[in-house]
């Protein structure tokens, strides 16, 4: 019974470490962050609301970083997942707003490294971006869903802090949209017409930055304990894009806390992975 | 990308916003004739910020009931703005203790999604009464009520006091009485602030259903009651082959309604997106029927819908 609890492990094992590239026991990790927050969240919708909704939300973000090339560490690939639920108000409480966002974006960034602690990333990210806001009073127009995909510019700086026991790592993170395209509703117009008579006539926008203007930016510190390593965030989000003389706003600000790891099995400061393993920040 | 600036939560500013919402995307100001700017002369008059929540609150639903729209209303978590003249003003010419009397209905009447059915006149009159856009139906309600009339000689659809709801019914319920797909009306929306900044017309077909197709007569009743989603199912039925409709001219509503919002959290409702017959004419003021019929007192006296009967002997004819 043992043994076959062993071939199965060793099955597993090979199974996972076949994901990563490998040349000569090299290995590429993948560094994993998965993190969970609460936002306060403001948003400003004019085709459902002149007015400005402000609310709470969760959030939730999984990044994957991981070196492009085993024999190259200058050029590292991203993928992240964001979602965000909240739940937001009219300034007199009258009526609610529910919101629900999910973005995917993937990206490379190549490293550069002024100092031995330090390293800068910069890069370009594509993600494709989808919110659901819905105010259940509203007539004919109680929903609006915010599609686009853009082009964005990204830069991550990353700081090593050696301490007497550990490595902390500082970083700062910023996405700032460029180019894209998006959905925007015509202010009159309602969704019987744009979905059941599919007449969706300048409802879709190119977006640069004449009519998409944001920023979104993490700060966090990753704590390395002896099994584990926790991150803390904090998150800003500001976005204003206008069309059909629209102008829609969202502001995000999230509390985050998660763990980050190298797949398959390296984590904290106990359990460092041996130097034929390289993770992105190699 | 500037943004419009926000008015404050105070009598005057709740007034320039509610204004301005009708001023900028309400769809008939130009068609009715109604000269918006000066309402604004009167009402604006009339504003203070000493007023309480009800005074103001009359008067901002006094001013929407110059639109003369049963679409346009203001909801408050105290009271409701509304404008009922559309219907208020003629007669009812709809009696439920008349449909539901045993010479119609009765009290064994079936019910199928929204619809309350029977065979009437010794069963050779299908009689349908839908009283709501807002219930809704599936097609296999629609296939069991048809195979039920699958004998008789033709159908009343009666939709009097039918104020409307989804156009998704309206269409849907049109579909099964007609062959082939037909343009029946049109839609546009504002594209600017200006009265008349409209869109081009979008054509509204209605689509005639793949395997349910009812070919017999058919006969749609109205009242003025008969408002909104359902003057879109008249408009689309006039275009039906073998109906005929009967009784009074609808209520119109022909403009689609959006809401916006007051900063004080208040809630408008009103027409924002005109709908049209395909002759391009507007729907607004309601749709003649093609014989007209009063219910007479008389026959009312006697138990019998003078609307209905004329359906039955149109159908007989």
């Amino acid at each position: 019974m043992k043994k076959n609890y062993f071939i199965l492990f060793l099955v597993f094992i090979s199974s996972l470490l076949s994901a990563q590239s490998k040349i000569d026991n090299m290995y590429l990790l993948q560094t994993k962050t998965n993190t969970f927050g609460l936002s306060t969240i403001n948003l400003t919708d004019p085709y459902l609301s002149p007015l400005i909704y402000n609310g709470l939300g969760l959030r939730s973000q999984f990044e994957n970083h991981r070196l492009l090339k085993l024999d190259n560490n200058n050029i590292s690939t991203q993928s992240k997942l964001n979602l965000t639920g909240a739940l937001a108000f009219n300034p007199t409480n009258t009526a609610s707003m529910l919101y629900f966002g999910a973005n995917y974006g993937w990206g490379l960034h190549y490293h550069f490294r002024p100092l031995e602690q330090l390293q800068l990333l910069a890069g370009g990210l594509i993600d494709i971006d989808f919110g659901f806001k819905n105010i259940p009073r509203n007539v004919n127009n109680p929903v609006n869903v915010d599609l686009a995909t853009n082009l964005n510019l990204s830069g991550l700086a990353i700081y090593i802090i050696q301490t007497r026991k550990r490595l902390l790592k500082l970083q700062l993170s910023a996405q700032s949209p460029i180019f894209g395209y998006m959905f925007v509703p015509k202010v009159g117009s309602s969704y019987f017409e744009m979905f059941s008579l599919w007449n969706l006539t300048g409802a879709t926008h190119i977006t640069s930055i004449h009519n998409k203007r944001g920023i979104n930016g993490t700060f966090s510190i990753d704590v390395p304990f002896n099994y584990s390593t926790w991150r803390l965030g904090f998150r800003y989000e500001k976005l204003k894009c206008t069309a059909n003389d629209l102008v829609f706003k969202k502001e995000e600000i999230s509390l985050l806390i998660g763990t980050t790891f190298d797949v398959a099995k390296f984590s904290g400061r106990k359990n460092v992975a041996p130097k034929n393993f390289i993770n992105f920040t190699k | 990308m500037d943004e419009e600036p926000q008015q404050p939560n105070s009598n005057k500013g709740n007034f320039e916003a509610l204004w301005k919402i009708i001023d900028n995307q309400y769809c008939y100001l130009d068609y009715k004739n109604i000269n918006w700017d000066s309402i604004h002369s009167v009402y604006n008059s009339k504003i203070t910020d000493s007023i309480d929540e009800y005074a103001f609150f009359d008067l901002m639903g006094s001013m929407l009931s110059e639109l003369k729209d049963g679409h346009v209303n203001l909801y408050t978590n105290f009271d409701r703005s509304r404008y009922w003249k559309w219907f208020s003003d003629y007669p009812t010419n709809f009696s439920s203790k008349l449909i539901y009397s045993s010479r119609y209905l009765g009290d064994n009447y079936r019910i199928a999604g929204g619809f309350r059915y029977l065979k009437i006149d010794n069963d050779s009159i299908g009689y349908m009464y839908y009283g709501s856009f807002s219930t809704g139906f599936s097609d296999s309600n629609m296939r069991y009520m048809l195979s039920y009339f699958s004998k008789c000689k033709g159908l009343i659809i009666d939709v009097r006091d039918n104020g409307g709801g989804s156009l998704d019914y309206s269409e849907q319920l049109a579909s099964y009485f007609f062959v082939n797909d037909t343009v029946t009306g049109y839609i546009q929306h504002k594209t600017g602030t200006g009265h008349s900044d409209f869109s081009k017309p979008t054509e509204i077909k209605t689509t005639a259903h793949k395997t349910l197709q009812w070919q017999r007569s058919v006969i749609v009743l109205t009242n003025r009651m008969s408002y909104s989603a359902t003057n879109d199912f008249v408009n689309r039925m006039n275009h039906a082959p073998n109906c005929i409709v009967v009784g009074d001219k609808t209520g119109g509503g022909g403009g689609l309604p959006l809401s916006s919002e007051l900063p004080n959290g208040w809630l408008v409702r009103f027409s924002a997106c005109p709908m049209y017959n395909s002759a391009m004419e507007n729907t607004e003021w309601g749709i003649e029927p093609d014989v007209n019929v009063q219910l007479t007192t008389g026959d009312e006296d006697k138990g019998i819908d003078t609307i209905i009967e004329k359906a039955i002997s149109l159908i007989k004819k």
